[in-house]
């Protein structure tokens, strides 16, 4: 058991961390103000620079910290359910479910604009019930599971880079939730995604025994009087509606589900009462990092957060492998 | 309809598909003894095991549970009634024993909460003092030996406070001394605090000395049923094993010349 010093410093070390990055990245771009301008801007006077920087990048600062908190709790719940530490809603397929779907919905209803996580929702179903049952063999075989969600994945993202390209990219909405883009945000993106991701979270900590229960052997939680398949059901469809929602406003973003949740257990420990939580801020962290850096990196080009992340995330992940065997085995 | 009988089951079928597995099998077993499942491997022991504790259902026949029907039980209220201890078990590497041995209070809990969290206490306290890992809980599973792990296993199913204990071949993977550990620890828990055991094991001669009644099996059928020294003879041991044993007999009880 990870001690309880190490958890509180670890939460302790990551919400300071965000709240400077959360400062850097306000103040990252081609205005700059200072702390006190900012302050002064936003509660006390009117002032334009302030008044551009809280129209243009607040809103994109707080979906990437809403999208990410939610895709590392999403990854941690199926995690949990599929006793797999290589479930993330990216690699098998959830999210190009849900963002097919979410295409779809802004190409050809974009008056069904603030329903549109709900479709994804449905897409996001969907794919995981093919996953789900494609992969089914006296029960759910994690190996198995995979394979078939890269395939699926495959299929989705397919389907959905042949209806841009098709039409000419000519939905630009559309267009920045295949390409993960969340430079055009606004705050109806973040009043959208907001009641969502907290609806979401807050079932996630709902579920967070029957989280820690499924760690067990099947049979051995079904003496302790749990039905298993209701219980995988339940946490899979919110862990499913936790993805879909993030990528109906940001894009599929892989790698984050499946890196927060393995560097939050080395720190905070398997007990899903700390991880959810610990990485619900931790996926907060990493998505707006993920971002921001894509802002600066290449000025005044952007690089989408998913690349950055795809770039770093592969072979972080690789290296978290090897080291995380003797944390995670057994 | 109270019934005197912990289980009482008739004509009970049950087949993988065209597979048969048990055929037409009935038995009764009483309330307060240790009652062992023994036979050949395949013979259905083990779905037989699982059919008990509603890890499958019967395919036809009665299947009674302290005179309910067994499958019209929920899951959590049989949780309440009966443990399990599966032969196969993983926890995460880091969570402590204390921890562990709560789960089984789940049964209890409703939404995640306890009604009453004394009684939790108390009983998760008295689980790990009488398997004796008490001394260890604030330790986490990862670093317990085989033996300790199974006494934990043990616990947690004593925590849920019921009257019966199944176990699924307990000294499996563990060496002699924690073999007889765990054998004289249920022998225990069936003396003193009266709980029903209903186990699968495989040494016949532990199967011999621990238990109060037998229960031999061939081929999805009942050989023997009935004390060690009255029903295990040669003539049964050839029957359900295919080859010839003999048997001597030591303390009153039947053992095993395993040649």
């Amino acid at each position: 058991m990870k001690s309880t010093k190490r958890k509180v410093l670890s939460f302790a070390l990551t919400i300071a961390g965000l709240v400077l990055l959360f400062l850097l990245a306000v103040n990252t771009g081609g205005l700059k103000v200072g702390f006190r301008e900012l302050l002064e801007g936003l509660f006390v006077s009117y002032n334009e620079n302030v008044a551009t920087i809280y129209d243009l990048r607040f809103p994109r600062i707080f979906i990437a910290m809403l999208g990410g908190a939610a895709l590392a709790v999403s990854g941690v719940l199926l995690q949990a359910v599929m006793k797999n530490p290589l479930a993330d809603p990216g690699i098998i397929g959830i999210s190009s479910g849900a963002s097919l779907t979410a295409v779809f919905m802004t190409a050809f209803f974009p008056s069904l604009y603030f329903i549109t996580p709900m479709f994804a929702f449905l897409g996001g179903i969907a794919a995981c019930i093919i996953v789900y049952s494609l992969s089914w063999k006296e029960g759910l075989q994690p190996l198995r599971m995979i394979l078939v969600g890269v395939a699926v994945n495959a299929v989705f993202t397919g389907l959905m880079s042949a209806f841009n390209s098709a039409t000419g990219s000519e939905y630009s909405g559309a267009a920045s939730i295949v390409n993960a883009n969340i430079s055009l945000k606004t705050w109806d993106d973040v009043q959208m995604l907001v009641g969502y991701v907290a609806a979401g979270l807050i079932l996630a900590v709902l579920v967070l025994r029957l989280c820690n229960l499924l760690a067990l052997e099947d049979r051995t939680v079904r003496s302790l009087g749990v039905d298993v398949t209701g219980a995988r059901t339940g946490v899979s469809l919110i862990a499913v509606m936790l993805a879909s929602i993030s990528t109906a406003v940001i894009g599929t973003i892989s790698f984050l589900a499946l890196i927060v949740p393995h560097i939050a257990r080395i720190l905070v420990g398997s007990d899903h009462k700390v991880l959810i939580p610990y990485s619900a801020v931790l996926g907060a962290f990493v998505l707006l990092l993920a971002d921001t850096v894509g802002r600066v990196v290449a000025a005044p080009y952007e690089i989408s957060s998913s690349v950055i992340l795809s770039c770093v995330g592969g072979p972080f992940f690789i290296f978290l492998l090897r080291r995380a065997q003797k944390t995670y085995g057994g | 309809m109270e019934d005197k009988y912990v289980y009482h089951v008739e004509d009970l079928d049950f087949a993988y598909g065209k597979h048969k597995v048990l055929d037409k099998i009935s038995f009764t077993i009483a309330p307060g003894r240790i009652t062992t499942l023994i036979g050949a491997n395949g013979c259905g022991k083990s779905t037989l095991f699982y059919l008990l504790t509603k890890n499958l259902r019967p395919d036809g026949g009665a299947l009674m549970f302290r005179g309910r029907e067994l499958g019209s039980i929920r899951l959590r209220d049989f949780a309440k009634e009966a443990a399990i201890v599966h032969q196969y078990n993983v926890a995460p590497a880091d969570i402590s024993v204390e921890k562990l041995v709560g789960y089984g209070r789940s049964p209890y809990h409703s939404m995640g909460r306890t009604k009453d969290p004394d009684i939790d206490e108390e009983k998760i306290r008295w689980a790990m003092e009488t398997t004796n890992v008490f001394k260890y809980r604030d330790r986490p599973m990862g670093e317990l030996s085989g033996g300790q792990k199974q006494r934990v296993w043990l616990a947690m199913a004593l925590a849920q406070d019921t009257k019966i204990l199944f176990l699924d071949e307990p000294t499996t993977y563990l060496d002699i001394r924690y073999q007889l550990q765990i054998l004289k620890l249920t022998r225990r828990l069936n003396r003193e605090f009266g709980i029903t055991v209903i186990m699968v094991l495989h040494d016949l001669n532990q199967a011999l000395y621990y238990s109060d009644e037998i229960l031999a099996m061939k081929d999805g059928k009942i050989t023997a049923q009935g004390a060690p020294g009255e029903v295990v003879t040669e003539q049964v041991l050839k029957e359900v094993y295919e080859v010839d044993l003999r048997l001597g007999e030591m303390d009153g009880k039947p053992f095993l010349l395993p040649v």
